[in-house]
């Protein structure tokens, strides 16, 4: 699925505009726990597969980019229309992290990709 | 190369800058393969957090060799008293404050000895010194 037609399917906006590029989104990770997302995600041996993750959280701070951009995953969806600081923004610019943001809950958001074919990651996840 | 990073607690707008310096320096020098700086980075993260969480403060060095690295953190207390149990997972002293900023669910040790080849933890009430050593290996591949 292409990014922008899953930023349309649940309304979502950017705060990183003049980052965004449409990329294909094929796997997804959902976490409000940093650590989880850093060892699950570590154990992909295969870097095509983070290339095409997006990392949804409802944590709206510094940590999900920074998170993000240790595992070398460029998208960050923010749920539950968490609204990010300036601070956080900036980080995103930094590190190239497109940050995007929805109203529509985890749960949802996660529901509405999964019907459209996005898969989750887990341990050594295979293409 | 060695470089050295300073640490404050309790500042989570900061927490996560020594390794992300890391991570741009690995990404441009193009030496490493990426699974390797995923991890190494990954788990220089973790031990970041942990010293912002639980220490009155310290700092991290990194040493970059050709196909070695090794990380150290060292904080000015005030400890760990039972190493065991903290490397237990599950276990965590953190605060709310740590769990509003996604970690402290007691992930932290466990996962930097799963990313690390070694992981070696000294620790008083003066402080804590931990050291991870990281290789270029079969795993990376």
């Amino acid at each position: 699925m292409k990014l922008n037609e899953l930023m349309a399917l649940m309304d979502a906006k950017s705060y990183t505009p003049t980052l965004m590029k449409d990329k294909d989104i094929h796997f997804a990770f959902c976490s409000d726990l940093m650590s989880d997302a850093l060892v699950i995600m570590n154990s992909v041996k295969d870097p095509k597969i983070l290339e095409h993750t997006i990392l949804i959280t409802g944590l709206a701070t510094q940590q999900s980019i920074r998170t993000a951009e240790m595992l070398d995953v460029d998208v960050v969806l923010l749920v539950r229309g968490k609204i990010p600081s300036e601070k956080v923004i900036l980080l995103a610019h930094e590190a190239q992290v497109m940050l995007l943001s929805t109203e529509t809950t985890m749960f949802n958001a996660s529901g509405i990709l999964f019907e459209k074919g996005i898969r989750g990651v887990k341990y050594n996840i295979q293409w | 190369m060695v470089k050295e990073h300073q640490i404050i607690a309790g500042n989570f707008d900061l927490a996560g800058r020594a390794s992300s310096d890391l991570k741009r320096l690995l990404k441009h020098s193009a030496a490493y393969p990426r699974l390797f700086i995923n991890r190494v980075c990954s788990a220089s993260y973790e031990a970041e957090i942990n010293v912002v969480i639980h220490s009155v403060g310290g700092y991290m060095t990194y040493e970059v060799e050709s196909d070695t690295i090794e990380l150290n953190f060292y904080d000015d207390g005030p400890g760990i008293p039972d190493i065991e149990l903290a490397m237990k997972k599950g276990y965590s002293t953190a605060t709310q404050i740590a769990h509003l900023n996604g970690f402290g669910a007691g992930m932290g040790l466990n996962n930097m000895k799963e990313l690390s080849d070694r992981l070696t933890i000294h620790s008083s009430p003066r402080g804590t010194h931990l050291q991870m050593n990281f290789k270029v290996g079969e795993r990376d591949v």
